[in-house]
């Protein structure tokens, strides 16, 4: 059967037969790399196009319909047209930190990519923290923005940021909360072990009430954390012009733009490993025959389809939720988030001790 | 650890009556708490009630020592909240107030009992971080403010020394246990290596900063007048007995042969602050920032029982003047404190004038107090002077016996200065001020215990 | 060997980064510099096998704590212009003061003879299992009682940003 795991070591056992090991571990390396910017270049692409498209659905009208079939070629051209623009850097910003800080970002979020299984036996670096590994490394792009935004010598921008800083700053709180119950269950930080604890039933059905009380909180928190409506308040289009990035322009603004699509579904990636089984099928108690079924299905279409679900999901509040102002976004966390997960973390490590789960 | 745990659950509780609204109750419930605390400590004071390290994974013991350190910090504390009752009449800041105290109490217990260095670092953190946040606890004042970032800066960097210096010696050694470093430095193979003796001089720096013993001693004056004159006396009580206590528990503990070694250090530790407390005292004019100087002075009497450790007699005489010191300190504050208060804040020396006229039973009080500090017989500060002094002469120290007797002379003038401003001078206000019974029971306890501690010798005996 | 080559550059950057943090003379880059130093010392925790530490200390000063610091320094607009010009005879007992230290430091450090080093051979020692049984074992109470230190921590923040209500 032909399954990324089996292409994936058939070009290993091939390099190693064919090179000696050094070389043939330099090409992985360069593949990996490859890969990487692929998969990155692909998904800023289809992540741009679908939130258009849902938007447009949403909102009962077409969306872009005029490049390609279905509008398809849309982001394509569209990010042609921003290669193509000159980058400026306004004359009283930092040049250095200006044209440092989207790089950072890029690279925080190319960096999370590494321990994410993207489907069975296809993990680039399996960690055996990978959770906090996935918190420390995003913790490292809200240092990107608030450079951005304090180097493009705005107010505008360096408002953007400041929010952005401590929306990010806060809302890390109640999604490693969350996460942390499902580390409590499992018993690893290791995101390849959560995932074959989930070999019998998603933790979102094996965990009960609690365990569905920390994905809300992790869906609300990650949204606050990619500065996506309804807590854009980092942008606020209507207020700050376009927050951090107001003085960015062509590759560099488009830089920002991508790294913030990844940022979402790598959000959403971790949600589906963590709450939603991973690349694991769908498994109904003893229904052999319709296991089976789901097990013929590729693990990495059950990956990609659970975060795309969780990414339509996020896409779905942004057209359906009011925009919040920044006191009821700082109080919404320290007041009711922060308090309901450290309380659900307390009832779900009784729950661990007690085994009182599927 | 009994003891640690009823406070530490009291400063919870207080945390709990700001969520659950019984505000009015909590100082009541506090003051029984720190009795109650006191009574099971005289209750478990007998040698069965003892448990050694063990029991806490090499932690904290609770050998005589600790055990008479731990009552005396709990009687200090008990009597300070009754004290600075008003401190804490303040409704938006009560629980804040009272639960930074308590915690602060439970860094002290940890700083007097412990065995292991992790243990020391921790209770110096819980004890400083709560003063910390206190000495600004007047938010309005510019002073206050000053204080707060020059003791946390200070007192910070004083922490990162103590860190540096238990890294090197957990270097040169291995363990962060005590009676590890003091087996390890008694045996005969063991030579002291460079790395060691930076160590322990990093320690007696770092300690030295927290006991405010010259030449580290820059901030205090500053901080103690700079902080609300409650926040004060609990640093110059409770804070100083604390931080000596762990001073000298780690010489008796972890380096008890090596403090011949570092002796010199200790000689000009003394020597500076006898010389620097009461010489520059003398040209004070601000009270509090007088009785900073006149404690520096006092750490300088205190630091003599550290050098003399291999007398019998110095732990005895170590906790018989931090006994005597703490309670004279705190009669002299509360008198300041209804004085100053009075006088709408000022803290001037002339704030004093004719006290005798307004009110003799403070008068009273701050001269018993005053003159104790002084070390006049037959209160006493002259106990405690004298244990002291016969100790380190006991030693062979004559010649830091003479010095020490000719600083402390230097302190008698302006002590006197103080006593002569409330008996011979005219105040310009001179209504009688005020006391309510539970201040006037205050200082006549305090006075009776000034006057009577040190007669039949029992607190010196009884470590 | 690349472990090697990889200490001695992390090692670098860490010294370098430090060193620059003290030199640049806007405050801004103090702090990304200190980041940088501090991603090092990360850096050499995951050297050391020490994974969990190294992620902690990355989310905790770099993520949360520099974060902060920034914020500060952003929101006060500190630069160059405001920071207090301080006397030369100031700067010159410094220097004597803190080259004293180092030389004594240096000079006491050097004669150290180090002991038998013991290896620990891949037994995973600074893996997260390990940290929570040496956290929830032999220092068990020093882990609790440092809640309270964190308490009365959060406590004073707290306090010192109330507003008085009068």
């Amino acid at each position: 059967m032909l399954s990324l795991e089996n292409i994936i070591n058939g070009i290993h056992t091939w390099l190693n037969n064919t090179f000696d090991p050094t070389l043939a571990l330099t090409c992985e390396f360069v593949l990996l790399g490859i890969t990487a910017i692929a998969i990155f270049a692909v998904l800023g692409l289809v992540l741009v196009l679908m939130e258009r498209k849902v938007a447009a659905i949403m909102q009962i009208r077409k969306g872009p319909n005029r490049v390609g079939p279905f509008g398809m070629f849309q982001t394509v051209a569209d990010t042609l047209k921003l290669i193509m623009k000159e980058g400026l850097t306004p004359d009283g910003a930092d040049k250095v930190l200006f044209n440092l800080a989207p790089f950072i970002v890029m690279i925080a979020a190319m960096l999370l990519l590494a321990p994410i299984p993207f489907a069975k036996g296809v993990q680039m670096w399996d960690i055996n923290i990978g959770v906090l590994f996935i918190s420390a490394v995003s913790s490292i792009s809200v240092i990107g923005i608030l450079m951005a935004g304090w180097a493009s010598n705005n107010k505008y921008s360096l408002l953007g940021a400041m929010r952005s800083g401590a929306q990010i700053v806060s809302y890390e709180l109640s999604a490693g909360l969350s996460v942390i119950t499902i580390v409590i269950l499992t018993g690893s930080l290791q995101l390849s072990e959560i995932v074959n604890a989930q070999q019998n039933g998603w933790w979102i059905f094996k965990g009960h009430i609690p365990v569905l009380i920390s994905f809300v909180t992790f869906i609300i928190a990650v949204t606050a954390e990619t500065n996506r409506a309804p807590f854009d308040l980092a942008e606020a289009e209507s207020e700050l012009t376009a927050g951090f990035h107001t003085e960015y322009s062509g590759m560099k603004f488009a830089l920002f733009f991508l790294a913030e699509y990844i940022n979402i579904f790598i959000a959403c990636a971790i949600g589906a490993t963590l709450f939603l089984g991973g690349w694991m099928p769908f498994h109904i108690g003893n229904w052999e025959g319709f296991n089976a079924i789901m097990d013929y299905i590729p693990s990495s279409i059950w990956f990609v389809g659970k975060t795309f679900f969780l990414i339509f999901l996020m896409m779905w509040f942004r057209w359906t939720f009011p925009r919040l102002r920044v006191d009821q976004l700082l109080n919404l966390e320290w007041k009711y988030l922060l308090p309901i997960s450290m309380l659900n973390l307390l009832v779900v490590t009784v729950m661990a001790i007690m085994g009182w789960y599927f | 650890m009994n003891e640690i745990i009823i406070v530490a659950s009291l400063g919870i509780l207080t945390l709990l009556a700001e969520i659950f609204n019984f505000k009015k109750l909590i100082l009541p419930l506090v003051v029984a708490g720190l009795a109650a605390n006191i009574v099971v400590g005289i209750m478990e004071f007998d040698l069965a009630s003892y448990y050694n390290d063990a029991d806490t994974l090499r932690m904290i013991e609770s050998d005589l020592y600790a055990k008479c350190f731990m009552m005396l910090l709990s009687i200090i504390a008990l009597v300070w909240v009754l004290v600075n009752y008003n401190f804490f009449s303040d409704e938006t800041n009560q629980t804040d107030h009272l639960a930074l105290i308590l915690f602060a109490i439970v860094g002290g217990f940890c700083m007097v009992a412990y065995t292991n260095f992790v243990m020391l670092f921790l209770g110096i953190e819980i004890l400083s971080i709560p003063m910390y946040v206190l000495a600004g606890s007047n938010k309005r004042s510019l002073r206050s403010n000053e204080a707060t970032l020059k003791y946390f800066l200070m007192g910070s960097f004083a922490t990162g020394i103590l860190l540096f210096g238990i890294t090197l010696i957990y270097g040169s050694i291995g363990s962060f246990y005590v009676y590890d470093v003091r087996m390890k430095t008694a045996s005969v193979d063991f030579t002291i290596t460079p790395m060691f003796t930076i160590g322990v001089v990093m320690l007696i720096a770092a300690m030295a900063f927290k006991v405010s013993s010259a030449p580290f001693h820059f901030w205090a004056p500053d901080v103690y007048s700079g902080s609300p004159t409650s926040v004060t006396s609990f640093m110059a009580t409770f804070v100083k007995t604390a931080a000596i206590a762990a001073f000298m528990r780690l010489f008796i503990t972890a380096f008890p042969t090596a403090i011949e070694s570092y002796k010199n250090v200790f000689f000009i530790l003394i020597i500076a602050s006898l010389f620097i407390g009461n010489i520059i005292a003398v040209f004070q004019t601000n009270a509090k920032r007088l009785l900073a100087y006149s404690s520096i002075s006092h750490v300088g009497f205190m630091l003599l029982a550290l050098l003399c450790l291999s007398e019998a007699t110095s732990l005895k005489s170590l906790f018989f003047y931090t006994t005597a010191y703490s309670f004279t300190t705190l009669a002299a504050f509360l008198v300041l404190k209804i004085v100053s208060e009075n006088a709408s804040g000022d803290d001037d020396i002339s704030v004093f004038n004719g006290l005798a006229q307004r009110n003799p039973l403070l008068a009273g009080t701050m001269t018993i107090a005053l003159l104790s500090m002084a070390g006049i017989p037959p209160l006493s500060g002259f106990f405690a002077k004298y244990n002291m002094l016969f100790m380190a002469l006991n030693h062979g120290y004559l010649w830091l016996v003479i010095i020490a007797i000719l600083a402390s002379l230097v302190g008698v003038y302006y002590y006197f200065k103080i006593i002569i401003a409330m008996f011979t001078r005219n105040s310009t206000d001179s209504t009688a001020i005020p006391l309510s019974l539970l201040q006037k029971s205050l200082l006549v306890l305090l006075m009776l215990i000034i006057i009577t501690i040190g007669w039949n010798g029992w607190v010196f005996n009884l470590i | 060997m690349i472990t090697q080559y990889l200490f001695y550059f992390l090692t670098f950057t860490a010294i370098f980064c430090a060193l620059l943090v003290v030199f640049s003379k806007n405050p801004i880059y103090s702090a990304l510099y200190l980041i940088v130093t501090f991603f090092a010392t990360a850096g050499h925790y995951f050297l050391l096998n020490a994974q969990f530490l190294g992620a902690v200390h990355v989310i905790v000063y770099a993520g949360a704590i520099m974060v902060l610091f920034i914020y500060v320094i952003m929101m006060l607009n500190l630069n160059k212009e405001v920071e207090p010009h301080k006397s030369n005879i100031i700067k010159i007992a410094a220097t004597v003061c803190g080259g004293i230290l180092g030389l004594v430091l240096i000079a006491a450090l050097r004669e150290t003879e180090l002991g038998e080093i013991t290896e620990y051979s891949n037994n995973g020692i600074g893996l997260i299992e390990k940290l929570g049984n040496v956290l929830f074992g032999a220092y068990m109470v020093p882990f609790e009682i440092s809640t309270v230190l964190f308490l009365s921590a959060m406590v004073g923040a707290v306090f010192l940003s109330k507003k008085n209500i009068h």
